[in-house]
């Protein structure tokens, strides 16, 4: 009765402190705070003197400490935790129970727990699902036998624990996604916010890293042409490793660009990278290598760099994809923005460059729809009409020509007409005297061939009309100069003689009527004289009236 | 008295000046064919030549040249029924005194011959 009654007490005191530890866990929601609720409570209610826990690292090589109390930090530092034989074990999912640890074979840990005064150790696996997360230690300064039903109960509670870190971390991987959900709709929210290229690029490659907890990130993009690699955009990382050469012969870009992510937890070892010294250099020691895809095509590469060694969870590369796919279409978006600006400023350049040469065209240029409104004018028109360019445009073009002889002045109505070529001369009186324009328009067809427009290039033929009319003026001069030359010279010789002649005849009748009418003669052939030396000495002539519409020279 | 060679292809004025300058008591040869008047004062003795511009074959100033290349002291007057600058530039550079225009009247003629032959050397004037 002393035993069942013992027996009874012992399982109620378990069931205490399985009800304890049970609510304790239950209400921590990060594992941190799990492993330290269990090894601050569990020494004083399993009459222990510490416990500590310790978890499988990420890459599953070795334990790391998860949380301890009872003991120092120089015991906790020690090199290796156990036996190779005890770690086996309880990897295994074996409990280990060490009544003296001066017996224990690893000697790191023996000296440690003799300096520690350490007597007595139980090592119990922390297993979820059939799966050995980590390990717990019950350690006592005291000799003491762990029976078969106290680490049996010790068990449970270790499973218990691993329940709840596993449900912690759960948790904390849920809270994770959703803020790597909260950050990739934030990084949306940016990089789409700007249709600016270089602006896109920067903030992923600054909120990346930021968000995976990394030093560094690039982003390389291929050439449409080429499909090469460039270098677009980093953040975190040296000048020296950034030129240290090209990326696309290292595995992990190779894989990258096929639309794979890669993760490489020690770059240092792995022989998917090829620039280790470099990265030694730079303090790199992890990788994750992600495709920037969109629409099933990749346009390039995103590396998150890691200084420390890190594992990235699957929650990671997965964030780190989803941010390169939004990346990715806001990227192809600003290239394609930054391509139609480019266009648009070529077409804009090429524009202001016709435009240029049309206005430094000499004769007055227009343009007109078939409709017969204007559409473009150039300078040399625009000034000739007096009138500001957007008065012009959109007008009428039997406002803008309006010959004195009429219709018959203005090609263009013909043109659309005919959709014949069709050229006029066109006379106007204006304020500095008649001009003459040749106006000529041509027709611009569509593909159909149906008149688009009209073109009228209007030259003013005023000068050289005025050259041509002083040349004729001036042949005609020279002819009437000539002319006068040619007959004073012929009358000049006869003139002489018959002047000279009735000179001499004078002389021998002075006197009496015959004396008078040679009088009356030599002063007529002297007056014929006169004339003769003004059409001899002519440079020019005016012009008089003479009878109706004759006109002669006035030698006057 | 001077020797005078007048040189005209209108006959009426050949003879016209010829009756007016011998009425000055001057001696007068009138041609109207250039070759006649070259030939004459390639043998005569010329004091003044009275050319015309215009003639049938030559220019009174082809004329004038030769009359000079052989008689560089003879005296010269110009007619000319239609002036220009440049015959009465180039008859003044091969040594004409005087460039007369048409129709000239007989008191003028009369006073430009004696002006001329005024001002011939001494020994020349002597031997006229």
């Amino acid at each position: 009765m002393q035993v069942n009654s013992a027996t009874q007490h012992r399982d109620r005191r378990y069931l205490l402190v399985f009800q304890q530890v049970t609510k304790m866990i239950a209400m921590a929601h990060e594992p941190r705070q799990v492993m330290e609720t269990i090894v601050l409570a569990l020494p004083e209610l399993l009459g222990s003197d510490a416990c500590t826990i310790r978890l499988v690292s990420d890459d599953g090589d070795s334990f790391v400490l998860g949380a301890a109390s009872g003991v120092s930090a120089e015991y906790l530092s020690r090199h290796g935790v156990d036996s190779a034989e005890t770690m086996s074990m309880v990897s295994a999912g074996q409990p280990v129970a060490m009544e003296d640890v001066a017996a224990s074979p690893h000697r790191p840990f023996r000296e440690a727990a003799r300096r520690e005064g350490i007597v007595s150790v139980l090592t119990l696996p922390i297993s979820y699902q059939g799966r050995v997360i980590g390990i717990m230690r019950l350690l006592s300064r005291s000799r003491r036998v762990f029976g078969g039903e106290e680490i049996d109960f010790v068990l449970a509670l270790a499973e218990q624990v691993g329940i709840a870190l596993s449900n912690a971390a759960m948790f904390g991987q849920l809270e994770q996604q959703v803020n790597f959900l909260r950050e990739v709709q934030a990084i949306s929210k940016m990089v789409n916010s700007t249709l600016d290229l270089d602006s896109v690029l920067q903030t992923i490659v600054a909120m990346l890293p930021r968000s995976l907890r990394a030093q560094g990130c690039t982003i390389r993009l291929l050439k449409p042409h080429s499909h090469r690699l460039e270098l677009a955009a980093s953040f975190g990382l040296s000048r020296q490793y950034l030129e240290r050469g090209e990326v696309e012969e290292e595995e992990n870009t190779i894989r990258a660009l096929r639309g794979e992510p890669v993760a490489i937890v020690n770059v240092a070892s792995d022989d998917r990278v090829l620039y280790h010294e470099h990265m030694r250099r730079e303090g790199i020691h992890s990788l994750l290598a992600v495709p920037i895809k969109v629409d099933g095509e990749i346009l390039g590469v995103i590396r998150i760099l890691a200084t420390e060694k890190r594992v990235f969870s699957q929650a990671e590369i997965n964030f780190a994809r989803a941010v390169a796919e939004v990346g990715g279409a806001a990227i192809k978006n600003a290239a394609t923005y930054r391509k139609i600006t480019l266009l648009f400023n070529q077409i804009e350049e090429h524009e202001q460059f016709l435009g240029n040469i049309i206005d430094c065209i000499r004769p007055q240029l227009l343009v007109i729809d078939k409709k017969g409104h204007v559409v473009m004018a150039n300078r040399a028109f625009i000034e000739a009409s007096g009138k500001r360019e957007h008065e012009i445009l959109g007008m009428a073009y039997g406002q803008v020509c309006r010959p004195e002889d009429g219709e018959h002045g203005c090609p263009v109505p013909r043109v659309l007409a005919t959709g014949e070529m069709v050229s006029v001369i066109q006379s106007q009186l204006e304020a500095d005297g008649r001009h003459w324009y040749e106006r000529s328009a041509t027709p611009m067809r569509n593909h159909a061939g149906e008149v688009e427009y009209v073109i009228e290039v209007i030259r003013d033929l005023t000068a050289q009309r005025r050259l041509e009319e002083e040349q004729a003026e001036r042949h005609k001069l020279q002819g009437v100069i000539e002319m006068a030359g040619t007959v004073a010279h012929e009358i000049n010789t006869p003139l002489f003689a018959a002047l000279g002649t009735a000179q001499l005849l004078e002389s021998d009748f002075e006197e009496g009527e015959l004396g008078d009418d040679l009088r009356t003669i030599i002063r007529n052939l002297q007056a014929i004289g006169d004339l003769t030396r003004k059409m001899a000495t002519m440079t020019g002539y005016r012009g008089k009236d003479y009878v109706g519409e004759t006109r002669i020279v006035d030698l006057g | 008295m001077a020797e005078i060679l007048v040189l005209d292809d209108v006959l009426d004025a050949t003879v016209l000046v010829g009756k007016i300058l011998a009425k000055k008591g001057h001696t007068v040869h009138t041609f109207t064919e250039e070759e006649e008047a070259l030939s004459y004062a390639e043998t005569n003795r010329v004091d003044l030549a009275i050319l015309d511009i215009k003639l049938k074959k030559m220019s009174g100033i082809e004329v004038l040249a030769e009359l000079k290349k052989k008689n560089q002291a003879m005296q010269a007057i110009m007619l000319t029924g239609y002036p220009t600058v440049e015959t009465a530039r180039e008859a003044i550079n091969l040594g004409a005194n005087e460039y007369c225009v048409k129709p000239i009247d007989r008191q003028e003629l009369e006073e430009k011959v004696d002006k001329v032959l005024r001002s011939r050397p001494a020994q020349d004037q002597a031997a006229g």
